[in-house]
């Protein structure tokens, strides 16, 4: 049953999450589904609460109402690391790398899941312990050059370039091995040619080293071209929801991004 | 990795050398004080520089282990090769029960409460007169009966080469765990909480395996404290044993391994050497300290590391502008 599960339902879904802070509520009875093999964009001005509910999909925030499941089974309310276990990995909104040290660590570093080992084997290596670790250094170098990263391999992060950082953050990310890849606004700081370019690397991505993406996105060439999907906040609420070329011609939207006198 | 590897290989190896060579009595001793603070300092730094949070109460360990040793060595009479194990066994258990609830607090708030708890210690310590004779201190800890009948030269050359067994077994641990998944996770963790959490580390339960070890390490070197010295009192737990381990750490650079073993030789060598300052001796070894925070905030080891990377970029430079690092394959 579980298995069909997997076939046909959603591989991540949100259902009538809300999320108050004091007085304010941030987020309201947002629901959307994340089906296998997708690439689902999340956009709307700023304040729509889209990290918000980032947040609450990746246990940040415990949502004062509605739930998340994932392949089906409840995850709302548990902790980040619990969350990321089971394979849904998130990069963040504000650059979050680990400053000093090197491309490859950074990317080696997020190997962590899969690195897991006993107390025993931590202080006596065997040749099983070799093994993974050479594994988990194949599988990092290949992640630094899947992200356009080979030149900097070896430069510690705090001397990248804002793009560069974006996309070690992505690596990072992949490097957990997720199911489910959320990016917070990776093409932020990137010129419109290197979003284009950062847009061929996300579809080439899903199905390969993420089952489905989620991805919040203001540069609108990139999330409209790459998405499959989209769900537009505002203010907290859902506004639309649809294929991109709908999204476009719908009124609600266009009023919400750019004023009542071009709707 | 390598690099730091052949350094700590080279300074035991030298180490292991050094009874051969200078048969003195005060040489001798100054080694095993070089190696203790190694032990000390490794232990710290595991705590300072891989848990990434400052603790003031590191002496704790330090004063348990000695106490466990001088105790069952007394009470029960155990011999040394039980009572090091037993005291950094202790020690561990204690930085379990510390840790669970230090490593919940950040920053300030773990500063004074690991601070609290060796002050708390401190008072039980000078108070439980039954347990711990209190000020008076316990004396007379048992020495090795290999020692009885033999000179004090062999005695001093008998503690250096224990001594270096533990500096030796410290630092394989230390290793071990640093370039393991689990000391990769502390690191990770030490960087940013959040990009750890997102990649599925628990971050408290890596800061708690960081923090164990060095408590355990801790707690060994205050076993070997309490045998070598024959003597233990409250003093264990003051805050001298604390500055001490700090400035090794500091000076030596937190967060690499050869560090502290850098920190505890120039340390206890620049202690001795300005002994004949007298009372201007803990002046002059605060300016120093503030000079190497102010000129070398990463340490000697880092300074040396900079100059490394430093010169690894100039020739790598050229090619920087041009790497606009976005994938283009497909585009």
């Amino acid at each position: 049953m579980n298995a069909m599960n997997h076939q046909s339902g959603p591989l991540l879904s949100a259902q009538k999450l809300t999320k108050t802070f004091g007085g304010i509520t941030a987020v309201k009875d947002i629901s959307f589904d994340l089906m296998p093999g997708e690439i689902l964009g999340l956009i709307g001005p700023n304040g729509a609460g889209k990290t918000t509910c980032f947040n609450l999909i990746t246990g940040f925030y415990v949502p004062s109402a509605g739930s998340v499941s994932y392949r089906g089974r409840d995850v709302t309310g548990q902790k980040p690391h619990a969350i990321a276990q089971q394979g849904i990995v998130r990069s963040f909104q504000k650059t979050n790398v680990l400053k000093s040290l090197s491309v490859f660590e950074n990317i080696l570093a997020g190997h962590y899941l899969e690195g897991r080992q006993s107390l025993l084997s931590t202080f006596f290596p065997g040749s099983k312990v070799r093994r993974t670790e050479a594994a988990l250094r194949d599988s990092a170098a290949d992640i630094v050059h899947t992200m356009g990263l080979s030149r900097r391999m070896d430069a510690p992060a705090y001397l990248l370039s804002c793009g560069e950082l974006r996309l070690l953050e992505v690596g990072v990310a992949l490097a957990a091995k997720p199911s489910v890849l959320m990016l917070d606004e990776p093409a932020a700081g990137l010129n419109s040619q290197e979003a284009l370019a950062f847009g061929e690397t996300l579809r080439k991505l899903r199905g390969t080293r993420a089952e489905s993406i989620l991805l919040v996105e203001h540069n609108m060439a990139l999330v409209m071209g790459v998405s499959d999907r989209l769900v537009v906040m505002n203010f907290g609420q859902k506004l639309a929801e649809g294929r991109p070329a709908d999204i476009l011609a719908n009124r609600d939207v266009v009023e919400a991004y750019l004023g009542k006198a071009h709707a | 990795m390598k690099l730091e590897r052949n350094l700590l290989f080279a300074f035991l190896l030298l180490a292991a050398a050094l009874p051969l060579v200078v048969g003195d009595q005060y040489l001798l001793h100054l080694g095993i004080m070089v190696l203790f603070y190694a032990v000390l300092a490794t232990s710290l730094n595991l705590v300072v520089g891989y848990v990434g949070e400052f603790s003031l109460g590191h002496t704790a360990f330090l004063g348990i282990g000695a106490y466990t040793a001088a105790i069952c060595s007394l009470k029960f009479g155990m011999p040394m090769w039980a009572t090091l194990p037993l005291a950094a066994l202790v020690s561990a258990l204690f930085g379990l029960a510390i840790g669970a609830i230090t490593l919940r607090l950040q920053g300030p708030y773990f500063v004074i409460v690991t601070l609290a708890f060796a002050e708390v210690l401190r008072l039980i310590a000078n108070n439980w007169i039954d347990l711990t004779n209190g000020p008076m201190g316990l004396a007379g800890v048992l020495q090795p009966r290999l020692l009885a009948d033999g000179s004090n030269l062999f005695g001093k050359q008998f503690y250096f080469y224990v001594a270096l067994g533990l500096a030796a077994c410290a630092l394989y641990l230390a290793y071990r765990f640093v370039y393991s998944n689990a000391g990769r996770a502390a690191v990770t963790v030490r960087e940013n909480r959040y990009v750890a959490q997102s990649v599925g580390i628990r971050p408290f339960s890596y800061a708690m395996r960081a923090f164990v070890l060095g408590a355990m390490l801790a707690g060994l070197a205050g076993g070997f404290y309490a045998h070598y010295i024959s003597f233990v009192g409250p003093e264990v737990f003051t805050f001298s044993f604390m500055i001490t381990m700090i400035i090794v750490v500091l000076v030596g650079g937190k967060g690499t391994l050869v560090g502290p073993l850098i920190g505890a030789l120039l340390v206890t060598l620049l202690e001795e050497y300005l002994r004949e300052a007298k009372e201007l001796r803990l002046s002059i070894f605060g300016l120093i300290v503030v000079a190497i925070v102010l000129f070398l905030p990463r340490g000697l080891m880092g300074f040396l590391t900079a100059r490394r990377e430093r010169r690894g970029e100039i020739s790598a430079a050229p090619a920087a502008p041009a790497d606009v690092a976005v994938a283009r394959e497909g585009a």
